[in-house]
Formats: structure tokens, sequence, C-alpha cells
């Protein structure tokens, strides 16, 4: 403890973005908190490579932090596939709850393969955007959906579930879109608009289908060389940090949200009833990946953890009525 | 193996289109396990690469005097080249063990350092090869093991170092001696991959970065997604080549342009043009129709200087045209969609073509050479008889812009394609007598290429580690002052690196750099890209790397200098080409603003 040190952090948030300002800010805090002792090098916008790539890097000690979103975060440990699950969580309050009763597992399972968490750094809630309107689960079964292509058990997972997932790059949706070789994907709005996925899937389901979780990562052997009073410092700014993006991140969806609709996107709402199927066909579809590569204890504590939130808003609104 | 494995690469994505048109689900693992496949077959041709001694190198090697000196300066060149592969070696070895500890699975349990095993064991297989062709007596091959024990002593000691994560700056001391070292190798003809290869090593160890990133690079570029394009358009091409395509190919294009004046020289420029696309730069162009041309052209009575020139020059027209190579690379490595890149390439390469013809046909008005009448009857016999290799470009552009296929299942429908008109069609190809050897040749040129542009992302590794790119948008944001300057700086920079740099290593390695520069300066993606490979197709022409130069040099039995000379007045025509491409833009994305796509 006591020498310098840099800290190379890479994320694919773009360069000037909401994420992006928030590390670069962490950063000059890290840098003021410890007089210069620890300083952030920051590789914005997928310079280092997509997600696998970065956590492939941190293994061989050339990065030493990153902020990941579910992608990354399962590369490292397959518990995080439960923020993958479609329409597993129905609002922010609910992933938080859950969150927080998951949060000492994960940071566990982390620790175990090297990692210290530093925050949740949450990268907004994924919609469905299709280039024809999606009203119904049978609907969306029958439409070619994108899948990011890299991780096959996710392939998997929407097959075995009865849907026509189509694993392209991402580079390609815009294509996929335009040519008919995918219908509909999956994606926070921030990016629909950002990469004009929109104007060729124009439709977007007013269900949110899971949030895009992320989390800032640094190798615990780095860590662990820093002095206790320096870590403390550089978590409680890495805290601040998250909580800033906690707020900012929905807020920023919204705005995608009504700037897209006054360029011509239509919000497709859904009916009380096929809403219920939506969710049954969910919670199916969360029964029959137990164990694919989703450790069963994980789900059982998200589903617990859910439950109680559940029970309690119930109660409350049920209280709450005459 | 290699051809096994090239065959498998082929038929993947094939199955994979027809069971997603069938069963509406496609193949598990389909895309990953080619992308897998592809890194095998690079590394294994690289090995055959080197045990042919056909590893890409330098020319100026060659300028070393036969005999004794020449003999020194190959052993010297081997030795430090084997030094860099042991170092290498150990590399990939970090890798694989990471990756091991990592579990990670590319698709239905296959184990990903399984897979990666293809670098440590190509570096291997590579090493042995430079050490067994660094002399023709025993004791130098002894001097060039002795490099590569060197090579491999050094590596093990910072595998040790980076595994305890001890690994400190510098731990050979300063960089400079050591890259001076490699260069000078270079220089003497080691091979382009030890360049680049060591250089990245030397400059990230520097740094403090463990050598793996340097593997880590290569593996993240050639099993990437969209790469098997590269080795299956390469393969469809070496299949036309094989057959009597160029044949039917100059009879139909004769046919049609046969009675313009200068006739033949229009021909020569487009039947090149055609190839290329597919061959990508690769020189397959001059090396298989360069003999059949020259001999077109002098029959004409065209001037010997004039039919160098030209077929020299026209090596390289096509760069531009789908499926080219450099088109696919570049949109891999700045992430544009390639398709975009094909139908931005359309105006930009007809231009060359027609700047090409032209001067063929003004050629052909003041040299008086003979013409031969227009013949109905010819031109479509012949355009029948061509018909199946003239629809393969539209074939391929047709299942992507349908939506049947991604550009990597369009390259093996094109493979396919290929082999069905050579082999079925035609009878020109047999399966079991040619088809192997044209496999192993493919998978030779392939390998080496692949090996040239993997270790070339652990020099681009570095550029990004020390944060270069966005310096360097820094940079010129403050000292540029408008889109047109830069643009101007970017044609004399990338004249400059097309002297020195062979097309697809400068894509690998300048690519980074200049597209935050492009955003920064508002050039639209594609263009941006047609600019830069435009650029490039004149580096083909310019010393000291001017891969045209060497192949024409070698293939029609003529002095370099004799080479060069014939081909700088095409050099000044396809520059004014090149200037025309990047400050007039709507020649680029009209194409792609009549699609609505702009
Ligand atoms: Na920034
Ligand atoms: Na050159």
């Amino acid at each position: 403890a006591g020498a310098q040190m840099t800290v190379k952090l890479a994320s694919l948030a773009p360069d000037g973005s909401i994420w992006d300002l928030a590390t670069e800010e962490m950063g000059a805090d890290w840098a003021t908190a410890t007089d210069g002792r620890v300083r952030l090098r920051i590789y914005p916008g997928g310079v280092a490579g997509d997600e696998p790539d970065v956590v492939r890097k941190m293994r061989i000690g050339q990065l030493q932090a990153a902020s990941l979103t579910v992608g990354g975060l399962t590369e490292i440990d397959d518990a995080f596939r439960i923020f993958g699950v479609p329409l597993f969580f129905a609002s922010y309050d609910e992933l938080f709850h859950v969150l927080d009763a998951l949060s000492p597992e994960l940071e566990r399972r982390l620790e175990a393969k090297g990692y210290v968490l530093l925050n949740w750094a949450h990268a907004g809630w994924v919609h469905l955007f299709s280039s024809r309107p999606v009203k119904t689960i049978d609907e969306l079964k029958r439409s070619k959906l994108f899948v990011a292509a890299g991780d096959d058990s996710t392939v998997q997972w929407w097959k075995q579930n009865g849907y026509r997932p189509v694993a392209l790059a991402t580079t390609d949706i815009l294509t996929g879109l335009q040519t008919g070789m995918v219908e509909s994907l999956p994606s926070p709005p921030l990016a629909a608009l950002l990469l004009q996925w929109y104007r060729q899937a124009p439709y977007m389901l007013d269900i949110g289908i899971a949030p895009l979780v992320g989390a800032t990562l640094v190798q615990s052997r780095v860590w662990d060389r820093i002095s206790a009073e320096d870590r403390a410092a550089l978590l409680a700014s890495a805290g601040r940090l998250g909580e800033k993006l906690e707020r900012e991140v929905p807020e920023q969806d919204g705005e995608a949200v009504r700037e897209m609709q006054a360029r011509g996107l239509e919000v497709v709402a859904v009916p009380a009833s096929e809403e219920a199927r939506f969710r049954a066909a969910a919670e199916e579809f969360a029964e029959r990946v137990r164990g694919e590569r989703l450790p069963p204890e994980i789900l059982n504590q998200a589903l617990a953890a859910r439950g109680a939130y559940r029970a309690r808003q119930g109660a409350a609104a049920g209280g709450a009525e005459p | 193996m290699v051809a096994a494995a090239l065959v498998a690469m082929a038929l993947l994505p094939l199955a994979e289109i027809v069971a997603r048109g069938l069963f509406g689900r496609g193949i598990p693992g389909a895309g990953p396990f080619t992308q897998h496949l592809t890194l095998w077959v690079a590394f294994l041709g690289a090995a055959l690469a080197a045990r042919d001694g056909k590893l890409l190198a330098l020319a100026t090697g060659e300028f070393v005097p036969a005999g004794r000196w020449r003999d020194a300066t190959r052993l010297f060149s081997s030795a430090v080249a084997a030094a860099v592969t042991g170092l290498l070696l150990w590399a990939c070895l970090e890798l694989v063990v990471s990756e091991r500890e990592a579990g990670t699975v590319v698709a239905a349990g296959l184990p990903i350092w399984v897979a990666q095993l293809a670098l440590p064991i190509g570096f291997a297989l590579i090493a042995w090869r430079l050490v067994d062709r660094a002399s023709d007596r025993r004791w130098g091959k002894a001097v060039a093991a002795l490099g590569l024990a060197a090579g491999l002593a050094a590596g093990w000691h910072v595998f040790r170092l980076s595994r305890d994560f001890a690994l400190e700056p510098e731990p050979f001391g300063p960089a400079l001696p050591w890259l001076l070292l490699v260069g000078a190798a270079t220089l003497l003809g080691a091979p382009i991959f030890a360049a680049l290869g060591g250089a990245a090593v030397l400059l990230l160890l520097a740094e403090g970065v463990p050598a793996a990133a340097v593997p880590a690079e290569t593996y993240r570029l050639v099993a990437s997604q969209m790469l098997p394009a590269i080795p299956l358009f390469t393969l469809a091409g070496f299949l036309l080549a094989e057959g009597k395509a160029s044949e039917r190919l100059v009879r139909v294009f004769r046919g049609l342009f046969g009675s313009v004046p200068g006739g033949t020289a229009v021909v020569c420029a487009l039947v090149c043009a055609f190839f290329t696309a597919f061959t990508g730069g690769s020189g397959v162009t001059i090396l298989a129709l360069g003999a059949l041309l020259l001999q077109a052209l002098r029959q004409e009575r065209y001037s010997e200087r004039f039919s160098l020139g030209l077929l020299t020059a026209s090596g390289s027209l096509g760069l531009l045209f789908a499926p080219a190579l450099p088109l696919i690379l570049y949109g891999i490595v700045a992430q544009v969609p390639i398709e975009e890149l094909f139908l931005g390439g359309i105006g930009p390469g007809l231009l060359l073509v027609v700047l090409v013809a032209a001067w063929g046909v003004r050629e052909g008005l003041r040299g008086k050479v003979e013409r031969q009448p227009f013949a109905w009857r010819e031109a479509l016999a012949a355009l029948w008889l061509g018909k199946w290799e003239l629809l393969l470009p539209a074939v391929i552009l047709f299942v992507i812009l349908t939506g049947i296929a991604t550009p990597v299942e369009a390259s093996a429908v094109a493979v396919v394609y290929a082999l069905a008109v050579q082999a079925f069609i035609h009878r020109d190809l047999s399966l079991t007598r040619d088809l192997p050897r044209v496999l192993r040749e493919c998978g030779v040129l392939i390998g080496g290429v692949l090996l040239i542009l993997g270790v070339a992302m652990g020099l681009t590794n570095y550029l990004v580690d020390a944060q270069i790119p966005s310096r360097l948008v820094e940079w010129a944001q403050d000292s540029i002052g408008s889109r047109i300057l830069f643009l101007l700086g970017l044609n004399l920079l990338l004249l400059a690196v097309g002297c020195l740099m062979d097309v697809f290593s400068a894509i690998v390695v300048v690519v980074p750099l200049i597209v935050p520069l492009g955003v920064a300066f508002g050039v639209d993606p594609v263009h941006l890209g047609i600019i830069f490979v435009a650029n490039l197709e004149l580096g083909y022409l310019t010393p000291p790397v001017g891969l045209n130069l060497f192949l024409a040099s070698y293939r029609f039995d003529k002095p370099l200098l004799e080479i060069w000379r014939a081909a700088l007045p095409w050099l000044a025509i396809l520059g004014f080409g090149v200037l025309l491409i990047t400050y007039w833009p709507g020649l680029t994305l009209g194409v792609l603003e009549l699609l609505g796509r702009r």
C-alpha cells in the first residue's frame, strides 16, 4: 500500500454517454480521495473489445476493472443469467428489492472468481421492438427474434421455449431488420434510439422485458493492494455513482421513448388479459431454464425475494383498499 | 486437415441456412463452431505456409547478393523470427491456461481453451519450420535453434512473472534495442508476422502488460463472427481460378468490348476487376491471369511497357467490388455493416475501372491497334457460356439483401456455387484430383494472411492500451480546421501507409486510429471505408512493399525497376480516381441513398 497504481477500466458505454461521464467523475473522485495514489484510466465505447473480450483481458491481467452488463457478467458467473430471464421483474422497485436480497450471494460468487463489486450500474430496461406490431405471446413466438450471437445457451433457452431466435452480430441488426431476417429485438430504448433500430422496428411493446443490469468490477488482487482507508473512499465514490445512475437512467430511457414517438415510434399497449398470458409464459420460461446454466439455488432465492416483495405490495395495495 | 476444416467451414453455415429455412430454428452452435474452425484453418494453414517457405516477407531481403552474404542474412533473420515465435508460443500458452481456468465454452460443451490450442500448436510448427529452413547446413540450423531457445526462455520468464502477477514494465530493459533487432531482421527477410508480433509483444511488455494480450487479440479477430467470410470467399475465388472460368470471362468481355478501340485493354481491366473482387488483393489475379492476358495484349501489338503497366495496375482493380476481402475486413474492424460497404463500393469501383479502361481506349486509338468487328452471335454465345460465373456476384448480393443469408453464410453459398459450376456444369475441376490440392493452396494463402492479421491485432492492442487513438482525435480536432483538410491529410497518410504496409495489416492497425477521427470530422463511415480501401489500392503499386510490383516482376520475369516504370502512369490515373472518390461522397453514398439506407 501507499504506492501509486493505475487501474485500467473498460466499458461498452459510448464515449460521452451518462455512464461514461459518471465513470470519469468517479476517476476524478478517486484521484482526489487518494491523493493520486489510485488513478483510473478509462477505455470507453468498446475500444477494448466486446464484453467477453474485456473479461478475457481482465483474466490475463491487461485490464484491472470493467463496467459490464449481463453479457459480460455471465462470462464470469452463470448466476447473473437470472437477469436475462424475460419478464422476471415487473418494475425497478421489484428489481432493487430482489437485487438487495441476491447481492451477498452474487458478491460471494464474484469474490470466488477474483472480483470485487464496486457498484451496480444500471443500463436501462430492455423493451421489445418489432417491425410489425406484436401484441400477443403467439405473435412473439412466430416473430424472428434477434439474439446476440456468441452466447449459445441464451439462443438455446429461447428455442426450448418455442421461440424463433436468430443469432446475429449486433452490427447486423439494422440489415437484419431491413431484409426481414429478424423481425423483433429486445433493446433498451436509448440504444434503439442511438443506433436507429426503431426506424426499422417502429413498434415497442409496452411491457418491459428485462432490466439491463450492469456492474462495475475490479480485480481482487489489485483491490487488495490498496490500503483499507483508500478502499473505503473508492467504494463510497463508486456507490455515489451507482445511485446517480439509478436515478438518471430510467429518466433517460423515458426521454428516449418520447423522442422516438415524436419520430414515428408506436408504443403497443397490451390488454390486461394478454399481459397475464405474457407473465404466465415467462413463469414457464424461468422454470424451464432452471439448471440450464442458471443455478437453481439462485432462481429459488430470486423467486423467494420477489414473492416476498409482491406479497408486501399486494398487502399494501389490499390494505389501501376500503 | 486444413482441407477438412475448410470443407466443414463451408458446410456448417449452409446447413444453418437450410435448417433455419425448413424448421425455423437453425443448428445449435453453427456460428461459434464455424468461427473456431477458422482459427484452426488459419494456424494450420500458416504452419503449411511456413513449411513451404511461403510466409509473406518484405522483398528487401532479395537485394542482398546471393552467396555467403545471402546465407548469413537468411540465418540471422530466421533466428530472430524463431526467437519471436518462441516468445509468442509462451504468450499463447498463457492465454490457453487462463481460458482453461475460466471454464468458458464455445457451444455444446466444447471448451474454448481446446479450440484455442490452434494458436500454440500453429506457432510451435512455424518455429520448427523456421529453424529447419534457416540454413542448408546443420550448424546453421543449430544457430537458428539457439535463437528459438532464447525466445522460449524469455517467453517462459515473462509467463511465470505474469502468472504470479509480478510482471513489471520493461522486463528485458528498454524495448528500443530489441525493436531495432526485429526491424533489422525484417528488412533482411524475416516473415512479416514476426515483425508485427515481435513489435506488439515488446511494446506491451515495456508497459508491463502481459504477453498474452497479443494472442488474446489474435483470438478475438480470427474467431470473430464475420471473419469466416474471408477464407470462404477466397476459396470461391480459388475454385474459379482453377477452372477455365478466366478463358470464358475473357471471351465474354471480348465479345462485348472487343470492337471498341483499345478493346482488349478494356477486357483486361474488366476481367482483372472481376477476379480480384474474389481473390482480394492476394495477387492471385496476376498469377492466374497475367500470362493469358499479356499474350492477348502482345498479339494485338500493344507495347510491352503499356501491357505490363496495365496488367500490374489491373491486379488491384476490383478491391472495391463485393465480396472483396479488404471490404469485409474493414467492416469487421470498423464495425460497419459489410453489405453497406459492398453497395458503397459499386460507384467508386466502376469509376476506377472506367478510368483504366479509358486509358486503354486512348492507347488503342493512338497505337492504331487492330480491332475485331462486333458480332452479336459471338457476344451472345460467350455470354451464355459464361453466365454462371457472371451471375455469382449477383447471387451473393441477392442472398444477403433478401435476408436469406448473413454475409458469412453467403460466402459458404459462393463456395458451393463455384464448386458446382466448375465441377459439375463445366467439368473443369475434378473432385478427387484437383479439389484437395486447391483446398491446400487456399489454406496456405489464408493461413499466411490471417497469421499476419492476427498478430497485427496485437499491435493495435498496444495502440489502444496506450490510448493513442483518443489522443490523436484530440490533437486532430485542435490542429485540423476542416473536413477537406482532414481528408487531404488522410490521403497523404494512407499513401505513406500503403508504401510500407500491405492492405490487410494496414486495415487492422490503422483503421482503429482513423475511425474516431472520421466520426469527429463527420465523414460517413461507409465513405471512410471506401476512401481507405481505394487509397490502399494505390499501395499495391508503390515501392517498397508494392505487392503487385513483386508479383508482376515474378510472373512476367522482368526486373522490378522496369515493372515500376511501366506502372507509374497507371499509378497517376488511379491516384486521380482516388481523389475523386475522396472528395465526391455522392459517388459512394448514392447507391445507399437509392436503397433508402441514408
Ligand atoms: Na469520455
Ligand atoms: Na505498397
